[in-house]
C-alpha cells in the first residue's frame, strides 16, 4: 500500500469518527450561527488530530506533508458534508498569501494556527461593483497617510465577511498608470474603524456574501503584501494557489446516482421514468461527461505523484460540471412534477434538487464565470487572440467610464 | 482505472502520427470517396508494415501481444488523418472473437493470418439500428448461415466475418469464411469503409460461442471495437480542434482575427472540452480491458467520443464559413467519417441504453 493509500485510510477513519457529531445528518436544521459554531468545533478537532494545514510548513503550524496528501484528505472529507464551508476561502487563499508575503513570521504563525482551528476566519476582497471578471477595473483607492495608508471604497460578493476577523484586499494606489499597474495588496483587520459589512441576500435565500464599505480606513504599511504597484501580481498568485483542488464532477450538486434513484421511483407515462428514452439519454450523457472529468482528476493526481505538472484540461472541471448540474437539476424537478414544488431553503445542495437548481447560477459565476473560463481556455491553452480591449495601454483615470 | 502512458506507449503514439503525416494524401482520400469497392491501400500497406494489424494479437498467434491502449493510440493517429480502413477495428474484433471463442483450431488457422495482414477480418453483428439485435434475422442451422447482414464494414474485401446469428431462438456467434457468401456493395457517403450487404445462403460457418456465452462474448467484442473507434474519434476531433484554431488565428474579418470574437473562440474552447473529456474516457476504458467495469467505461468513451467528433466536425466547418464546405478543402472527409464511425460500432442510442442498463442494474 502506498503512503497515500495509507493516509487515505487514516483520514477516512478520522472522518468516520467525527461524522456522528459533525457530518451532514447532524447538521440538519442548524441555523447558520449554530452551523458556524459546530464548524469551529470541528476545525479544532481536525487540528488536534493533525489533519489541518496538511501541506503547510511545520514552522508555521502546518503538517509539512505534500499537496497530494491535502487533496487526498479533502476528497474524503467532501463526501461527509462537514461544516467547513466557512473556512474554505480563508484557508484556501488569504492565509496562504499571508504566509507567503508577510514578513512578521511570529504574527503569521499565530494567525495560521487560529485560522486552522476555526477561531479566526479570513476573507478575500477582490470583486467590486465596477469589476468582477475585470478585476483590474477596481476602484477602491488607497492614499498615503503619514507612514501608512488610508482606504476608501467598496467591495462586493465577499464570502462570509460578516464572520471574518481579517481579510486580504487589492486596492488602487495609483490611478495615473495603466489599470493593472496601479494596484497594491494589503491584509486588513475587518474590525477596524471605518469597515462596514452588509450581507446580501441571494436568490436561494441565504446571505453568505456581503458588501464591504470602507470609510477612511487606516492601514499600516506593514500590512502591505508585495510591492506598491505590485497588487495585480499578488492577486494572480492568490488565484493560482488553489489550482489543483479536490474537485467534484457533480458540480457540487447531487450525485448522478440520486437522479437514477429518482427516475426509478417516479413514473412517466405509466412506467418507471427510468425506462423513458429521454431520461436514459440524460443519465447516459451525464455519466459519460462526469466519468471523463473523474478520469481527468485521477490522471492529474497520478501526474502530481510522478512529480509532473498536470495537464491544462483540469481547467474544464468547474465549467463543465456546474453547467451540467444546473440542467440535471431542472430535469430532476421535471421528473418530480408538482411534488417537487415544495422547497426547503435550508436543504443541502448535494441532496436536494430544488436547492441545487436555485444555487447553481452562483457556481457558474463565482470563482470565474463560464465566459471567463472559456476565454482562459481559448487564450491560455489554445493560443487564440484576446478580445478587443479598448482600455489597453490607457492610464486608469483616462478610461471612459 | 486510469493510467499515464509509459514510454513505449508514447513512442507508439508519436511514431504512428509521424508515419501517417508523411504518407497520407488528402487527394487520394477525396478520390476514394467517389469509388465503390476501394479502400486506401497505401494506408493498409502501412498498417501491415508497421505491425498495427499484429499489435493486439497474442504472441503465440503471431502478434505483438500488446493491448487496447496501444491499438487505441494507433487508432487515434489514424482518426486525426481520416486514415484507416475498417479492418483496423473490425479485424481486431474478429481476432478477439477467435481468441476468446472456443475453437483452438480456428484460432490457430486465422489469427496469424490476421496478424500478418494476409487475411482481412470483419464483424457482422448489426442489423439496422440495432448493434447487437436481441433476435438476429440471420439464422444459423446445421452448420450453415442464412439471411442478410446489411452494410457490414469491410465486407467488400473481407475474407472472414464473425457473425451474430440466431439458432432456434438462442444467439450464436459463428465464424464464416466469405468465399462463398454473396456481397452486395453499398454506394455510401464514406466509400472506403467498404460496406456491403453480406448475403448468406447456406454459407458454412463454425460456432465460436453459443447462448449466454455468445451474448457476453459479442458484447465484449463490440465494446472493444467501440473503444478503438472512440480513440479514432478523439484523434479526429482533436485534429478538427487544431484546424479550427489555426483558421481562427489566420482568417480576418472586421479588421481582426476571427478567433478574437467570442462566438468563435468560445466555440473552439468548447471543442477542446469535448476532446479532453472523451480522451480521458478513452484512456480509462482502454486501461480497463478485461475488468469488471469495462462495459461501462467503454460506453462512456464511446458516447463522449461520438459527441466530440460529431460536434467538432459540425463546428469546424461552421467556423470556416464558405470555404469549409468545398470539396477541395476536404473538411467533408471528417464530416463523413464522423458519421460512419458514429454508426459502425453502435450508435448513441445503443450505447446510452446499454450504459443505463448497467448503471441501473437491469438484466442483460
Amino acid at each position: 500500500m502506498s503512503d497515500l493509500d495509507a493516509y487515505r485510510q487514516e483520514a477516512r477513519a478520522f472522518l468516520e469518527g467525527m461524522a456522528p457529531r459533525y457530518a451532514r445528518a447532524a447538521r440538519r436544521g442548524n441555523s447558520v450561527e449554530q452551523d458556524l459554531a459546530l464548524g469551529r468545533e470541528y476545525m479544532a478537532a481536525k487540528h488536534d488530530a493533525g489533519f489541518a494545514g496538511i501541506n503547510w510548513p511545520v514552522e508555521l503550524g502546518g503538517q509539512g506533508l505534500t499537496h497530494l496528501h491535502k487533496i487526498t484528505f479533502d476528497a474524503e472529507e467532501m463526501q461527509f458534508g462537514m461544516p467547513v464551508q466557512f473556512f474554505g476561502i480563508s484557508l484556501g487563499m488569504p492565509v496562504p498569501i499571508l504566509m507567503h508575503y508577510c514578513e512578521d513570521k511570529a504574527f503569521v504563525k499565530e494567525r495560521v494556527v487560529k485560522a486552522l482551528r476555526g477561531e479566526e476566519i479570513w476573507c478575500q476582497m477582490f470583486s467590486e461593483p465596477s469589476g468582477g471578471s475585470d478585476l483590474a477595473a477596481l476602484r477602491t483607492r488607497v492614499e498615503t497617510d503619514g507612514n501608512g495608508w488610508k482606504m476608501n471604497g467598496q467591495k462586493i460578493w465577499t464570502s462570509w465577511a460578516q464572520y471574518c476577523d481579517y481579510g486580504v484586499i487589492v486596492t488602487r494606489s495609483d490611478p495615473t498608470v495603466e489599470k493593472h499597474k496601479g494596484l497594491t495588496y494589503f491584509w486588513i483587520d475587518m474590525r477596524a474603524k471605518g469597515v462596514e459589512v452588509r450581507p446580501i441576500k441571494l436568490a436561494g435565500g441565504d446571505s453568505h456574501v456581503n458588501e464591504v464599505f470602507f470609510d477612511d480606513v487606516r492601514i499600516e504599511d506593514s500590512q502591505r503584501l508585495g510591492a506598491v504597484g505590485g497588487g495585480f501580481g499578488v492577486s494572480l498568485h492568490t488565484l493560482m494557489i488553489e489550482r489543483y483542488i479536490a474537485t467534484d464532477s457533480a458540480g457540487f450538486g447531487p450525485h448522478l446516482d440520486e437522479f437514477v434513484s429518482l427516475a426509478r421511483e417516479v413514473e412517466l407515462n405509466g412506467q418507471p421514468a427510468l425506462r423513458d428514452g429521454r431520461v436514459r439519454s440524460a443519465i447516459a450523457r451525464n455519466h459519460a461527461m462526469r466519468a471523463g472529468l473523474d478520469s481527468i482528476t485521477k490522471r492529474a493526481f497520478l501526474m502530481m505523484q510522478a512529480g509532473m505538472q498536470p495537464g491544462p484540461e483540469g481547467s474544464l472541471q468547474k465549467l463543465v460540471a456546474v453547467r451540467s448540474r444546473q440542467k440535471l437539476s431542472e430535469l430532476a424537478m421535471d421528473l418530480q412534477g408538482n411534488a417537487g414544488l415544495a422547497f426547503d431553503p435550508h436543504a443541502f445542495v448535494k441532496t436536494d434538487w430544488g436547492t441545487s437548481w436555485l444555487n447553481a447560477p452562483t457556481g457558474r459565476i463565482a470563482g470565474g464565470s463560464d465566459e471567463v473560463l472559456l476565454n482562459t481556455i481559448a487564450e491560455k491553452i489554445l493560443g487564440l487572440p484576446q478580445d478587443h480591449r479598448p482600455d489597453k495601454g490607457v492610464p486608469f483615470n483616462q478610461i471612459p467610464a | 482505472m486510469s493510467i499515464l502512458y509509459d514510454e513505449g506507449q508514447q513512442a507508439i503514439a508519436t511514431e504512428s502520427r509521424r508515419v501517417l503525416d508523411a504518407r497520407m494524401s488528402k487527394d487520394r482520400l477525396l478520390t476514394l470517396l467517389e469509388q465503390v469497392g476501394e479502400h486506401d491501400r497505401p494506408f493498409w500497406d502501412t498498417a501491415v508494415e508497421q505491425g498495427w494489424t499484429a499489435l493486439a494479437i497474442p504472441e503465440e498467434h503471431g502478434g505483438l501481444g500488446l493491448g487496447l491502449t496501444e491499438l487505441g493510440l494507433v487508432a487515434q493517429a489514424c482518426g486525426a488523418a481520416t486514415a484507416g480502413a475498417p479492418f483496423l477495428t473490425f479485424g481486431y474484433g474478429a481476432a478477439r472473437a477467435l481468441i476468446e471463442g472456443g475453437d483452438a483450431e480456428l484460432a490457430a488457422r486465422w489469427l496469424p493470418a490476421l496478424a500478418s495482414g494476409e487475411a482481412l477480418g470483419t464483424v457482422a453483428f448489426a442489423e439496422g439500428n440495432s448493434a447487437l439485435p436481441p433476435t438476429p434475422t440471420v439464422v444459423f442451422a446445421e452448420g450453415r448461415l442464412h439471411g442478410t447482414k446489411p452494410a457490414v464494414p469491410g465486407a467488400i474485401k473481407a475474407d472472414l466475418a464473425v457473425t451474430w446469428a440466431d439458432r432456434g431462438g438462442e444467439p450464436v456467434l459463428v465464424l464464416a469464411e466469405l468465399a462463398g457468401a454473396g456481397r452486395n456493395p453499398i454506394s455510401s457517403y464514406d466509400n472506403s469503409r467498404l460496406y456491403a450487404d453480406l448475403e448468406f445462403s447456406g454459407t458454412p460457418a463454425t460456432v465460436l460461442a453459443e447462448g449466454a456465452a455468445a451474448r457476453s462474448l459479442a458484447l465484449d467484442v463490440l465494446a472493444r471495437m467501440a473503444v478503438v473507434t472512440a480513440h479514432e474519434q478523439v484523434g479526429a476531433a482533436e485534429a478538427l480542434l487544431h484546424i479550427a484554431r489555426d483558421y481562427a488565428v489566420t482568417r480576418k474579418a472586421f479588421g481582426q482575427q476571427i478567433g478574437a470574437f467570442q462566438s468563435i473562440k468560445h466555440r473552439i474552447a468548447e471543442m477542446y472540452g469535448l476532446v479532453e473529456i472523451a480522451r480521458a474516457n478513452c484512456i480509462h476504458a482502454a486501461a480497463s480491458e478485461g475488468g469488471e467495469n469495462f462495459i461501462v467505461a467503454a460506453a462512456d468513451a464511446r458516447i463522449s467520443a461520438t459527441e466530440a467528433y460529431d460536434t467538432n466536425a459540425r463546428d469546424c466547418v461552421q467556423i470556416h464559413g464558405g470555404i469549409g464546405v468545398t470539396w477541395e478543402l476536404g473538411l467533408h472527409l471528417h464530416m463523413r467519417r464522423a458519421r460512419s464511425l458514429a454508426v459502425e460500432t453502435g450508435s448513441l442510442y445503443f450505447w446510452e441504453d446499454l450504459l443505463v442498463s448497467r448503471l441501473a442494474g437491469e438484466g442483460a
